[in-house]
């Protein structure tokens, strides 16, 4: 089997589509994947396949509007909206879809710098944005995003919003606070340093004084503009009753700066200023890397706009039809949806009969037919003919959008992240505030004038600077090593929440299957050979946007006076004769003769005639995924009850079921999968749910664990705690064997953290203990626990079968 | 030990003129892409493989 140079999927038709690439002749699947690979020769960018890592996405993957779509971005009202003058020149931020690694920076940048009057093209390849200023009136916004899906990506234009802002002024925010609490803290070690016996023999008690002082200053910022949030955040927890980890950070510094302010007035004790920065410094650049890793994990996935599309036609009475952004739609308009268009928003069909494909919404894989006067949602896609509909709702008011408002209470659901890290704070705070006390109280009647040092002393020996760094660092050594396997890890308490797991419940379409049509047998009737039968039923379906066309992929003939009977099949000239493709009755009336019976009642069959009979038969599948019965075995294995929730209502449902031996409910709206997890979840179960399209989004939210197929859609995704990224659920059994790594791991470290703890209580509680050997205890048993941790970045070695390679194309 | 009456206040000034220098940067956007500019550093340029290819087609296309 050969595979396409550029994306890698198996080429149907060898020596069909081929083009040149740095002087060697090379097969492609499709015209699409062939001409976006004679763009990048033909621009000298050939470099491109030898400095990716990975196959690039095929362009029918993505959302390209036709070259006349785009003109609608040089309508000057848009292009003001869309872009702001900068100098002479013009700038805009678009988003680009299709990226898949640093190379196709490389190619973006490389292919648009070559245009005329085009200055800066800039890739972010953490948000996938890219910044673009040029300065040549004639080149608008369309040709530019037209150039890009030349190169096989997709693009749009990007506007910042509220939320977006709100999260770049909070990571910079971030930042600052961990750069003021490094710089100031190196400072303050210094000063305070200077001022312990061990270092200084000769230090005068004036400058002593100053000593005091200087780290004073230096620390006050620390405290009270870099660790401001911990203490807003303790301040919540404490109002909310609860113990937590920003409490015990926030009463660890808090002390330990009341305790140096009270050195440095009186001159008497031990300056625990430099112990400030250092609690500081390791808690913000602990949550700072957390949050990093979480931002680019949510690439792409603002929600509803990308799930439709981004213009429409809209008829005016009397005149043409005019193509509009879909945000300048409203309510009473009519909007035209050509076969094979998205439907951008809901209405009540007009004129025209409907082939509604709404697995997006509801998971359901066969397509529904509606007539005129029957409302159609957002979202869904018009396998028929062209559609005339009236809008009833836009934007937020479409089903698409209560569907996300579902999920946004689904998670308003969910228990809170930190609970884990909390549930460790709460005893380590709880033992260790009563440690002290316990202690205070002995002192204060052995010593009284010792007391409060010894408090002190203990609170910062027993305080959290392993404990803190004991979860944190895990997580992200198992969130990196399983990223390598595939998984995406998006929330922190994925890794211990999949220890608890007994119940896994899988989406059908597109989770265990592959979500899209294949074909699978072609079974001739006599009269023709099944190559030559699989070329005219190629040819029909060519013309139609469907995905049952993509499972019969390119064709060598074309196809005449193709037109689509709703719900019954497609007709059309092929080499001179006229060819019916579709349901068995529909076909045979065209030769006046009786429907032969199905080859078997296994899936779906597609029967080809022309005028003098049926030609041939036609199987197409949503093939299971060859890694699902390992998955559901492995779950049986560990005692979970296994459950499929799918949206399907079609007889493929119960195959599947069947075939991997589970129970499964079919037909399911968003609201009965909630309910039916919730029930699940009331019986005490802990669930894991596995699912892909935005009708699942809802249930990820709510799952002890939700993870999300990376080819699902954007919604399930942002709303997941995990995305597999590789689609393989191969690599689900071993992402589970490393959660349990990772939880061992962050039990030592806390275990570590207790004995050192325990250890250095005694020389604490007796007041035997110096700020240097305290720091330097501190500073072996925190290296302790990141050593400690980062073993579970060292994957254990994958079996020959389990590499996840792709195959370089050789042509 | 006189030399840390000047010293401290240096110190000062120095972290004074970092923060300032950092809360700048922070500011300027230096730090929002902290992925593709180590990624870009990759792609070799001087590749002569790259330059054979530009070259060519910039032939082809003076062909034409």
């Amino acid at each position: 089997m050969i595979n396409c140079y550029h994306c890698q999927l198996p080429v149907a038709y060898p020596g069909r589509y081929r083009a040149s690439v740095a002087g060697q002749v090379c097969e492609f699947c499709c015209p699409g994947c062939q001409a976006v690979a004679e763009t990048i020769a033909a621009a000298g960018l050939e470099q491109f396949y030898h400095y990716r890592d990975g196959p690039s996405l095929n362009p029918r993957e993505l959302a390209r509007p036709a070259l006349a779509e785009l003109a609608v971005y040089d309508r000057p009202d848009l292009t003001a909206q869309f872009t702001h003058s900068a100098g002479q020149g013009r700038e805009a931020t678009l988003r680009v879809q299709g990226i898949t690694c640093a190379a196709c920076a490389w190619l973006i940048e490389r292919k648009l710098g070559q245009l005329p009057g085009v200055q800066q093209v800039q890739l972010n390849l953490a948000n996938h944005r890219l910044h673009l200023r040029w300065q040549a009136p004639a080149l608008g916004l369309g040709e530019l995003i037209g150039q890009l899906q030349a190169l096989g990506y997709g693009a749009e234009p990007w506007q910042p919003d509220t939320a977006s802002d709100a999260l770049a002024a909070e990571n910079r925010s971030a930042l600052r606070r961990l750069g003021v609490a490094g710089l100031l803290w190196f400072q303050a070690m210094m000063a305070t340093m200077a001022t312990w016996p061990e270092f200084n023999l000769d230090l005068s008690p004036a400058l002593h004084q100053i000593l005091r002082w200087a780290a004073f200053m230096l620390t006050t910022p620390i405290v009270f503009y870099s660790c401001g949030p911990l203490f807003r955040g303790a301040w919540r927890a404490l109002r909310a009753r609860h113990l937590s980890m920003d409490l015990s950070a926030a009463l660890a510094i808090g002390l330990a700066y009341g305790a140096g302010i009270y050195t440095a007035i009186s001159g008497q004790g031990e300056l625990y200023f430099d112990t400030v920065g250092m609690f500081a410094l390791f808690l913000l650049g602990s949550r700072y890397l957390e949050r990093r890793a979480r931002e680019r994990t949510l690439v792409g996935s603002q929600g509803l706009a990308r799930l439709l599309p981004a213009t429409c036609l809209r008829c005016v009475p009397g005149a043409e039809a005019e193509r509009v952004l879909l945000a300048e739609l409203r309510p009473g308009d009519r909007v035209q949806v050509p076969g094979g268009g998205q439907v951008p928003a809901d209405g009540v069909i007009l004129a025209g009969q409907a082939q509604l494909d709404e697995a997006l919404l509801t998971g359901e894989s066969q397509a529904q037919a509606r007539g005129p006067g029957e409302a159609v949602n957002a979202g869904t896609l018009n396998l028929g003919s062209a559609l005339l509909i009236e809008v009833t709702a836009t934007g937020s008011g479409t089903r698409m959008s209560a569907i996300m408002r579902l999920l946004e209470q689904a998670q308003a659901q969910k228990p809170a992240l930190a609970q884990w890290a909390d549930r460790a704070a709460q005893v380590f705070l709880g033992s260790s505030l009563l440690l002290a006390a316990l202690f205070g109280a002995v002192w204060s009647w052995l010593d009284a004038s010792q007391a409060f040092w010894v408090v002190l002393a203990l609170l910062v020996a027993t305080c959290p600077c392993a404990l803190s760094l004991a979860i944190p660092t895990a997580l992200t050594a198992a969130t990196a090593s399983l990223q390598r396997m595939g998984l995406l890890v998006l929330r922190g308490d994925v890794l211990e929440n999949l220890n608890r797991i007994d119940t896994l419940v899988l989406d059908k379409t597109g989770t265990l299957s592959e979500g899209q049509p294949t074909l699978q047998q072609v079974l001739e009737l006599g009269a023709v050979p099944a190559a030559k039968a699989l070329d005219w039923a190629a040819a029909l379906q060519a013309p139609v946007d469907h995905p049952l066309a993509r499972a019969f992929g390119p064709s060598p003939v074309v196809a005449e006076a193709v037109h689509s009977e709703p719900g019954r099949g497609l007709e059309g000239v092929v080499a001179g004769q006229r060819l019916r493709l579709g349901d068995p009755a529909f076909v045979s009336q065209l030769a006046g003769t009786a429907a032969p019976k199905l080859p078997t009642n296994h899936g779906q069959w597609l029967l080809l005639g022309n005028g003098q009979g049926p030609l041939a038969w036609f199987a197409v599948h949503d093939r299971l995924r060859p890694q699902a019965p390992a998955l559901v075995d492995y779950a049986r294995a560990r005692g979970w009850r296994v459950l499929i929730l799918s949206g399907d209502r079609s007889p493929a449902l119960a195959e599947v079921a069947a075939q991997l031996d589970v129970q499964a409910e079919g037909g399911l709206t968003p609201e009965q999968k909630l309910s039916a997890l919730q029930r699940l979840r009331a019986e005490g179960r802990r669930v894991l749910v596995v699912g892909d399209g935005a009708n699942d989004a809802p249930l990820l939210a709510a799952a002890d664990v939700g993870i999300a197929m990376g080819a699902g859609t954007d919604l399930s995704k942002a709303r997941a705690d995990a995305v597999l990224l590789s689609n393989d659920l191969a690599s689900l059994p071993r992402a589970f064997a490393l959660a349990a790594r990772g939880r061992r791991i962050v039990l030592q470290n806390l275990a570590w953290a207790a004995l050192y703890n325990t250890l250095v209580l005694p020389f604490a509680a007796f007041d035997l203990i110096t700020p240097a050997w305290a720091a330097l205890g501190m500073s072996v048993s925190s290296l302790a626990v990141v050593l400690n941790a980062l073993r579970l970045g060292r994957t254990p070695p994958a079996t020959a079968q389990e590499v996840p390679t792709w195959p370089r194309s050789t042509c | 030990m006189a030399a840390l009456y000047l010293l401290i206040p240096a110190a000062f000034l120095i972290v004074g003129v970092a923060l300032y220098l950092f809360f700048w940067a922070v500011d300027s956007g230096q730090y929002d892409d902290l992925d593709s500019p180590a990624q870009r550093i990759l792609f070799d340029d001087d590749d002569p493989a790259h330059h054979a290819g530009v070259e060519q087609a910039e032939r082809r296309r003076d062909e034409r």
